[in-house]
């Protein structure tokens, strides 16, 4: 993978991916160094989308597998087609006189393949997005170890497959558990943290066609202000400020005040208790008091 | 196209900065973390494709590939922070060793002229000059006077001058073990020095009690907690690995065995059975003799909750309180543990660990049973020791083992009749301070 650290800078700004230096370095280290990146961060920071935006930025496919409890190889490198494995035994078995071989039933035609094996068949080196990998179990989690370590898999029926390429390989986690010393050690790491304030407002600008300066730098000031809030159960994450500021945006706005945030909390505030912390804790007042002073520091100050 | 350092500078500056990268290393592997000669190369490999001149660029590639956990992120920036110090900041550090060496020169000549005795130089180091410098001019005033009165005193013969050199030296101890004490009761503490080796500094919060650590190294101290808890649930949750995937048909096993069947299936194949899993309940005393170890409790939880999936976790003190409820989601967690453990109720109570015990067993019978490994993080302070240990002895009977974290400084345990008896009852360890903590892992657990 040839490109300049510039380049990768450039084309970040360009697909609308807003990240700080480090993180660009980061990810030029890892294209240039062929190591895996390992992404860790709170959900909606943007893991994902950099696994998204690296596809599109090296102009190939992505190839994603989604990490769950009890995904294993069958799901992740092949399974063999077992229908038609059983429609060929049928058929073998109304001809009669030939015996069919195990050979014939376990070879490529009869092979399903899953996203790991596509990644290292593809003709052009893929970007593999090994998706919220924490989520897998922990035996899973060697299989992979040994996968990206050797980039080759071994098909009991057929032999040892070799990649073609070696694929881009994106790991995301949310830090459900800890990852093994192993995998960890394969990879460069990136923590993503919940953007600055001035990022998330070029975040916004980039992807909210139509949204007022002052409405990206408020919308911004609150969100940065609730994730500072120690009792929140879930903070909201850069998807929930872009969904909120789009409603925003579609209702004609181009500023915030207290009682719209209120009228618009489900948007920012994804549980019931969250809300209600909101309505009891900070309420429109809150809100209000905040946006008057930005000199506050963007401190939300409860309302009694 | 590989490049390597060598390409970017010349010779001899080549080996001294991989030099300085390796001492770098083994400054974060003392703090533990993880990093192994992989790791370090690519970090050099990663060195040669950037802007050395870029100190943003240089700790970036650094963190990218000898941190691998969120987790390590702090600690790694301060320790960064401390051993590459901007060429600016270097300049001030070392004129300001330079300006700090003429000052104490300048204060031994003056102790030196001033501490005499019949016109000669009394006999002490330049450490006790320079301590003597250190004084407050009352005290200084007071030594000269003493001085001065038994030199002009009647009989004063020279002989007596090692006699005086000894008060005096005791003088100055005196007034040093004074200041120290002050100085830590105030939490001034020392390590603030130009330069200061951050080893160094890293190896004494090691050893500092838990609870008298400065605010400023709470963060790195939480992170070295909560990594410590989880490779103890890691230790003990290893003894038995759990068995591979559960009964699952095997489909690829199932076709193979039944093709000459003619694909009808006759014999299903299945994966073997995932054995159960081992549990691991903690038992944190929240009575107000703990209310000072409570920064403990919470870091060590924490850490035990991102790793053990089958956690239970109950505070006691004269009663209990389920926790386990709230320790689904980090976020629960911190929520739960600020309102429970800090500021509950049951944060000042008295310790009854009988009654807690038995009321535990009693409302949820199941938690206790072979797979169970108990770890209780107390002071063994409780009323009614001896109903107490009747019930430690029903309780340790029904469960695999328990492990006793007791925060109370070592030095305390002989004074405690209920370290003693329930130390014998159960593995008991210290825990006030890392270094104690880290035994525990490397220990005979
Ligand atoms: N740095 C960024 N620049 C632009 N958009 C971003 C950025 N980070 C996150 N987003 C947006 O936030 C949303 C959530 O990001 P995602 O990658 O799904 O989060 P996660 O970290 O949970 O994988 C995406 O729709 C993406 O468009
Ligand atoms: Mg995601």
């Amino acid at each position: 993978m040839t490109i300049t650290l510039d380049d990768l800078r450039k084309k970040f700004e360009r697909v609308g991916y807003i990240c700080d230096e480090s993180t660009a370095l980061t990810v030029y280290l890892a294209l240039d160094l062929g190591k895996p990146l390992l992404i860790e961060g709170a959900p909606g920071v943007g893991k994902t989308e950099m696994g998204k935006v690296l596809a599109e930025i090296l102009e190939t496919e992505l190839i994603r597998l989604q990490c769950y409890e009890g995904l294993d190889e069958t799901k992740a490198l092949y399974e063999w087609n077992y229908q038609r494995q059983l429609l060929r035994i049928q058929m073998n078995r109304n001809l009669e006189d030939e015996q069919i071989r195990e050979e014939d039933l376990f070879s490529g035609d009869y092979l399903l393949e899953r996203p790991l094996l596509k990644a290292i068949q593809a003709q052009k080196p893929a970007v593999l997005l090994i998706d919220e990998v924490d989520k897998c179990d922990p035996e899973f989690e060697a299989f992979l170890f040994e996968v990206l370590s050797d980039f080759q898999v071994s098909i009991p029926e057929l032999g040892t497959v070799r990649a073609r390429n070696i694929p881009v390989v994106v790991l995301t986690s949310n830090n459900e558990r800890e990852l093994s010393d192993g995998l960890k050690r394969r990879c460069l790491y990136l923590y993503l943290d919940f953007p600055e304030l001035e990022k998330e407002v070029a975040i916004l600008k980039a992807k909210v066609p139509g949204i007022a300066d002052r409405l990206a730098w408020e919308t911004a000031r609150v969100v940065a202000g609730l994730r500072r809030q120690q009792d929140l159960r879930k903070k909201p994450s850069i998807a929930e400020t872009l969904d909120w500021a789009r409603a925003l945006v579609a209702l004609n706005r181009n500023r915030l005040d207290g009682k719209l945030v209120a009228d618009t909390l489900n948007l920012f505030l994804k549980t019931h208790a969250d809300q209600q912390y909101f309505r009891r804790e900070i309420g429109p007042e809150g809100i209000d008091k905040m946006l008057k002073n930005p000199e506050n520091g963007g401190e939300i100050c409860r309302c009694q | 196209m590989p490049v390597s350092i060598k390409d970017k500078m010349p010779q001899s500056s080549e080996s001294m900065f991989e030099e300085n990268i390796a001492i770098f290393v083994g400054l974060l592997r003392r703090e533990g973390l993880p990093v192994g000669t992989t790791e370090m190369i690519d970090a050099l490999n990663a060195l040669a494709r950037i802007d050395l001149a870029n100190r943003g660029e240089f700790k970036a590639a650094l963190r990218s590939t000898l941190v691998k956990s969120y987790r390590d992120q702090a600690l790694f920036s301060s320790i960064f922070d401390h051993y590459f110090v901007p060429r600016e900041e270097h300049q001030k550090r070392s004129e300001e060793a330079v300006a700090y060496h003429q000052q104490l020169k300048n204060q031994i000549n003056r102790a030196d002229s001033e501490l005499q005795f019949k016109g000669e130089s009394l006999q002490l180091t330049s450490g006790e000059l320079q301590q003597y410098g250190s004084l407050s001019e009352q005290q200084r005033d007071r030594l000269q006077d003493f001085l001065h009165k038994t030199e002009t005193g009647k009989n004063v013969e020279s002989r007596f001058r090692p006699l005086l050199e000894t008060v005096v030296r005791s003088h100055l101890r005196y007034c040093r073990t004074k200041k120290k004490s002050m100085q830590e009761s105030s939490g001034d503490g020392a390590g603030q020095e130009a330069g200061a080796d951050p080893g160094r500094e890293a190896r004494s919060l090691r050893e500092t009690d838990i609870e008298a650590i400065r605010a400023a190294d709470m963060p790195a101290v939480e992170q070295l907690l909560q990594k410590l808890s989880r490779k103890l649930a890691i230790k003990i949750l290893r003894r038995r690995r759990s068995g591979p995937r559960s009964g699952t048909l095997d489909l690829r096993r199932s076709m193979r065995e039944n093709m000459r069947f003619g694909g009808i299936i006759f014999n299903l194949k299945h994966k073997p059975k995932r054995r159960s899993k081992q549990q691991i309940l903690l038992l944190c005393d929240v009575s107000a003799s703990m209310k000072q170890y409570s920064v403990f409790v919470i870091h060590f939880l924490l850490g035990l909750q991102e790793v053990v999936r089958n956690l239970s976790c109950f505070s006691f003190s004269d009663n209990v309180e389920n926790l386990t409820p709230g320790l689904k989601g980090r976020s629960d967690l911190q929520h739960i543990l600020d309102r429970v453990i800090r500021q509950s109720k049951n944060w000042g109570g008295g310790t009854n660990l009988g009654r807690s015990l038995s009321e535990m067993t009693r409302k949820y019978p199941d938690l206790a049973n072979a797979k169970t490994t108990v770890i209780v993080v107390s002071d063994t302070k409780t009323v009614s020791l001896d109903q107490a240990i009747k019930e430690l002895e029903k309780f340790k009977d029904q469960v695999r083992r328990i492990i006793w974290l007791n925060p109370l400084p070592l030095e305390y345990w002989p004074d405690y009749r209920s370290v003693k008896e329930i130390g014998e009852l159960v593995e008991m360890w210290p825990c006030s301070t890392i270094a104690q903590l880290e035994e525990v892992l490397t220990g005979r657990l």
